[in-house]
């Protein structure tokens, strides 16, 4: 839903018209939230009627701006009132007016742009402001906008623009405020403090100076307060006295308990906004998507819903709203074998009911085991039901992350609710989602365990390491990307790793970042004692930062303990870090072999990589090349062997995996056979034919239950072959000694292929185990 | 066949009979099966591959149910229009109206959105030849499987009341090179095609699985997809392609011959006993379904039993 600079009507879906009805009597009936602008505009009855608003005098200032629209001013006054009334199409239509009476006037063309970004239309914003620019290169209010919509979308760009209007003092105190302000906020966001604080000393100073309203500063101020953990701060206090209704005194410090990770914390600010202000709807959006993270979904549908009436334009509500409309095609599912009075933490799926009676088990059973191996682990017990929410549209997981399509990550922990991508929302070639789960489910330790506090790095990493060491699929599976990175010396000390997180310098440093992370916590569950990971987690949640906490529980330095980390990786990693250039060329090489069916060659070449790196399992392992090679020479043997050093080091191609299923199978290993077709379905549980290839290992080894299990997952998938799959239901009720069950699934396999001779035999065995009893 | 005239009027007692032909026609018919395997040009050599294992494996899944003599296959290096049509010709004096023929085209199509061609070496085979050497010869118990691309633009010119089709495409239109054929192919050996187990895969069934396994291959690789199969002709399930496994040989015993009968007896009342399943409680349906299935499965082991003492006296 966009508005319009080119045309006064605005069209609204029809299904919005009522909604849309609903905001025009809101916006008529009070003034809104409309931030603070330092001067920008300079009218005697205008600035009345805003110093009325800013001391949270509702009533008075609305009265106030409907006076001025009823008046003979300009169109640009006019639109700054609407604006306030929060009438947005009309306050759009008096710019619109305004602009064709005086078009060289780049002030209010910056306001109008102003206007849009307010209202979630960075695009048009930037339009305006750049018309502005065309127009008037120095205007400085434009510059400040633009760099506004370029700094929320992380764009360095604002920085450019930015600068000049904090180094040069001749510019307007009103833009030098917003600009300090703007500094204030990236530096806290940035954890930067002491940048934070000097910035608002300036902003404070010209603020006083003019007299201005100091509610933006205070809640700024109340922020750095709560970053220090000082949740009574004296600014709200200042600030509600000074205006009772400014909710972005609670909004603004929230936001950072939201980057912090303490949704709970941040739920309870946003409540207290919207407590103060009920029309400032991103506080009722920002509340709505962190109760969804706590899964309060009825409380959080109202407040979005409330954000969606005042501020129809806003991306988020919209796309979140849709998402909780589509929850009508997810199921949610709980541990069937989870008595009542067990004591152990419930488990909840929210899984598409397309999907749902082929993930759950497999999904539980993870679950469980993840909850049983961090418990014990990390010394730490859940005190909730975990929620996990898996996503067969990525798109979907998105917006349930961050309210936004276009985030690339695979899954999000918000506490007890973990979110991601369901198998199918991604090829099962590049998408491991038992190991995603495992990794989130980690989060959720680490995260609850240190009430929140845990630095990004060190839950990454133990997440990543726990991949490695317990995981599904476990082994160290590092990226080449990553090697390189080491090699060219980007790892960075471990009380700035963080950085490599929130504010990455180069194309791959997160994804380098989360590789450090984890083998950072390999280095110290090996060289300290597994105990000292769970250690570490105390110690952030007392407050410690890495620093501290890396002296108080390893007893050494930071830049000791990058000295031994250093060594580690170099023993551990050492032959390929030093041998890097020929493994790219070798590679290279390995290609053009095959390409060549030179099998001999690829062989000796796979080999040769294989003693650099005995553990790379990525894609492009050199396991798979050999494994190939040796199959065209026809040493089939040598290729299962390939096979199998790939699965057991990590490896997870579905296809590799199935195969090997297979020629563990025919190699009478029936119970690898089982071992390895059971990684595979936490790869690709949809495969239908490793459902009934397991099942039946899993019978000849006498586990009915389990076969049971594959069986009806198979049966799930809506088999082409109907008959067979009947049929195997019936074998595995039959090992189980449920006569009732074997017979209804005999019948239905017969009546399907009634000429079937392995039910028909079996089913003259039930019926005459039947008849004599 | 005999008593097809008789039965016309009742459609119910006639599905009966297709459910039981389904199961016995391999072994109880006197209609020969003919069999046209056309390979065209491939172009490169990953095609070549694949379309010389699809000829193998028709051709191999033809030979269980007719003898080698009736198979003709026409390899991709030699095989030019006017000996397909010659071909055709010399068949129509040894075909029956009572015999089976099908015809598979494995291979590269295309249409100009006014003609079908199939690409061989020299001229191309056309629809419009198609259709004719098929309407000269007696009978229309005719099957013929395009699995090449644009194979769709062939149904206008080749659908009758009796012939049926089994095309890659669903049109003209769709001129990206196939999948289907490779999976059809493979059809014809998979006992996981066999859907009603019968040993025996009709082309209705393989036409199933492939057209599965096409669907699945696009979901899979998140591809649109290219091509969409077609099926025409109501007597797929009834035209069979290949036998699953040996045949039994034919025995001269009353006995069995008894035995077989009764099979064939109780093949039909499950297939009326499914026919009148709306009509019925879900009870009374299961009840009566356990109870046949029991007789039919009881009676498949008497006839193996039989088979076996037939056997040792031999």
């Amino acid at each position: 839903m966009r508005i319009s600079r080119e045309v006064a009507h605005h069209k609204i879906p029809s299904a919005a018209i009522l909604v849309a009805m609903l905001i025009y009597l809101f916006a008529q009936s009070a003034a809104n939230a409309r931030d603070i602008h330092y001067g920008a505009i300079d009218d005697p009855q205008l600035h009345q009627c805003d110093q009325q608003y800013w001391r949270g005098l509702i009533q008075e200032s609305t009265e106030c701006y409907r006076e001025i629209l009823a008046s003979n001013t300009t169109a640009a006054i006019k639109a700054e009132s609407a604006w306030a009334l929060n009438d947005l199409q009309q306050a759009n239509r008096w710019f619109q007016q305004a602009m064709r009476e005086t078009p060289d006037d780049v002030g209010t063309r910056t306001r109008w742009g102003d206007l849009y970004a307010d209202s979630h239309q960075d695009g048009e914003a930037m339009d305006l402001y750049s018309e502005g620019l065309a127009l008037e290169p120095n205007h400085a209010f434009a510059k400040l906008g633009a760099a506004r919509v370029l700094a929320g979308g992380f764009d360095d760009a604002a920085n450019i623009l930015l600068e000049p209007l904090l180094s040069d003092a001749t510019i307007d105190d009103g833009v030098r405020v917003g600009a300090w302000l703007l500094v204030a906020r990236v530096a806290l966001e940035n954890s930067n403090q002491a940048e934070a604080l000097a910035a608002m000393a300036t902003a404070e100073e010209i603020i006083n100076r003019h007299d201005w309203p100091p509610l933006q500063l205070y809640a700024l101020r109340a922020a750095a307060d709560l970053l220090q953990n000082k949740s009574e701060s004296r600014w709200t206090t200042l600030s509600l006295e000074y205006n009772p209704h400014f909710g972005d005194i609670y909004a603004v410090p929230a936001h950072f308990y939201v980057i912090t990770r303490r949704y709970r914390d941040a739920i309870d600010m946003y409540q207290k906004a919207v407590d103060i202000e009920p029309g400032l709807a991103s506080a009722h959006e920002e509340l709505g998507v962190n109760l969804l993270r706590d899964n309060q979904m009825t409380r959080a549908r109202k407040h979005l819903e409330t954000a969606h009436e005042v501020d129809p334009f806003s991306p988020i509500a919209v796309n979140t709203l849709r998402l909780l409309d589509s929850f009508t095609n997810f199921r949610l599912i709980t541990d069937p074998q989870l008595a009542a009075d067990s004591g152990e933490v419930p488990i909840t799926l929210r899984l598409h009911k397309d999907e749902a009676d082929v993930i759950a088990p497999y999904a539980i059973k993870l679950t469980r085991d993840s909850i049983d191996e961090f418990t014990r682990r990390y010394n730490f017990e859940l005190s909730e039901g975990v929620v996990i929410e898996m996503y067969p549209d990525h798109e979907d997981f998105a917006v349930r992350t961050a309210g936004m399509p276009g985030i690339g990550i695979l899954g999000a922990t918000f506490g007890y609710v973990v979110a991601m991508d369901s198998p199918t929302a991604r090829p099962a070639e590049h998408f491991q989602w038992g190991t995603t789960l495992w990794h989130e489910m980690a989060h959720v330790f680490t995260l609850e365990a240190s009430d929140h506090l845990v630095p990004r790095w060190f839950s990454e990493g133990v997440s990543v390491f726990e991949e490695w060491r317990s995981g599904p699929n476990p082994g160290v599976r590092i990226p080449m990307s990553v090697y390189n990175a080491m090699k060219d010396d980007r790892f960075l000390p471990i009380a700035g790793l963080d950085e490599g997180f929130v504010r990455p310098t180069y194309d791959e440093q997160v994804i380098v970042s989360y590789m450090q992370a984890g083998l950072v916590c390999q280095f110290i569950d090996q060289r300290y004692g597994e105990k000292k990971l769970s250690e570490l987690l105390y110690a952030y949640k007392d407050g410690l930062q890495t620093p501290e906490a890396i002296e108080l529980v390893l007893e050494i330095s930071p830049a000791q303990f990058d000295r031994e980390f250093a060594a580690f990786v170099a023993t551990e990693h050492g032959v390929i870090l030093d041998n890097l250039e020929e493994w790219h060329e070798t590679q290279i090489e390995i290609s053009q072999l095959i390409d060549a069916a030179d099998w001999q060659g690829t062989i000796e070449s796979a080999n040769r990589l294989l003693e650099l790196l005995p553990v790379y399992t990525e894609p492009d392992s050199p396991y798979l090349a050999l494994s190939l090679a040796e199959d065209e020479l026809g040493n089939a043997d040598a290729a299962t062997a390939a096979l199998e050093n790939f699965w057991r080091n990590g490896g997870y191609d579905p296809d590799s995996l199935k195969e090997l299923g297979r020629r563990f199978r025919e190699d009478e290993r029936t119970d690898d056979a089982i071992a390895v077709l059971m990684s595979s379905n936490l790869v690709d549980p949809f495969d239908e034919d490793l459902h009934g290839m397991l099942g039946e290992l899993l019978l000849v080894r006498g586990r009915a239950e389990e076969a049971l299990q594959e069986f009806t997952v198979a049966l799930a998938l809506d088999p082409h072959d109907k008959a067979v799959a009947h049929y195997r239901l019936a074998t595995a009720h039959h090992d189980l000694g449920d006569k009732s069950r074997t017979q209804n699934h005999l019948l239905q396999a017969l009546d399907v292929a009634p000429n079937y001779r392995p039910a028909q035999r079996l089913l003259l065995e039930v019926m005459q185990v039947d008849a004599t009893n | 066949m005999v008593v097809t005239s008789s039965l016309e009027h009742d459609l119910k007692p006639l599905l009966i009979l297709c459910g039981l032909m389904s199961v016995l026609l391999p072994a109880i018919s006197k209609a020969e099966l003919y069999v046209v395997v056309i390979e065209g040009l491939a172009g490169d050599g990953v095609y070549a591959e694949q379309f010389a294992t699809q000829v193998a494996a028709v051709t191999e899944a033809s030979k269980t149910l007719t003898t080698d003599n009736r198979v003709y296959v026409f390899p991709a290096r030699s095989v030019t229009r006017e000996d397909v049509l010659d071909h055709f010709t010399t068949l129509g004096t040894q075909i029956t109206a009572s015999d089976r023929l099908a015809v598979y085209l494995i291979g590269h199509g295309s249409y100009d959105d006014y003609e079908y061609k199939f690409n061989i070496a020299g001229p191309d085979l056309t629809g419009d030849d198609l259709a004719q050497a098929l309407s000269e010869l007696p009978g229309g118990n005719q099957l013929v499987v395009n699995t090449s691309s644009a194979s769709g633009a062939l149904a206008d010119a080749l659908m009758n009341d009796e012939r049926m089709l089994i095309l890659a495409t669903r049109s003209g239109a769709e001129r990206h090179a196939t999948k289907f054929g490779n999976y059809f192919a493979a059809a014809l050996g998979d006992p996981g095609a066999d859907l009603d187990k019968n040993q025996v895969i009709s082309a209705g069934e393989a036409y199933r699985f492939a057209e599965r396994q096409v669907d699945d291959y696009f979901e899979r690789n998140g591809q649109l997809a290219t091509e969409h199969s077609r099926i025409e002709g109501d007597r797929t399930d009834r035209f069979s392609l290949a036998r699953l496994g040996a045949s039994r040989p034919d025995r001269d015993d009353d006995v069995l011959a008894e035995l077989i009968a009764r099979r064939e007896a109780l093949n039909g009342q499950l297939d009326e006993l499914r026919l009148s399943r709306d009509a019925m409680s879900a009870g009374d349906y299961q009840e009566t379904l356990l109870q046949k299935l029991l007789e039919l499965a009881q009676t498949e082991n008497e006839i193996e039993a039989r088979e076996g003492e037939l056997g040792r006296e031999n």
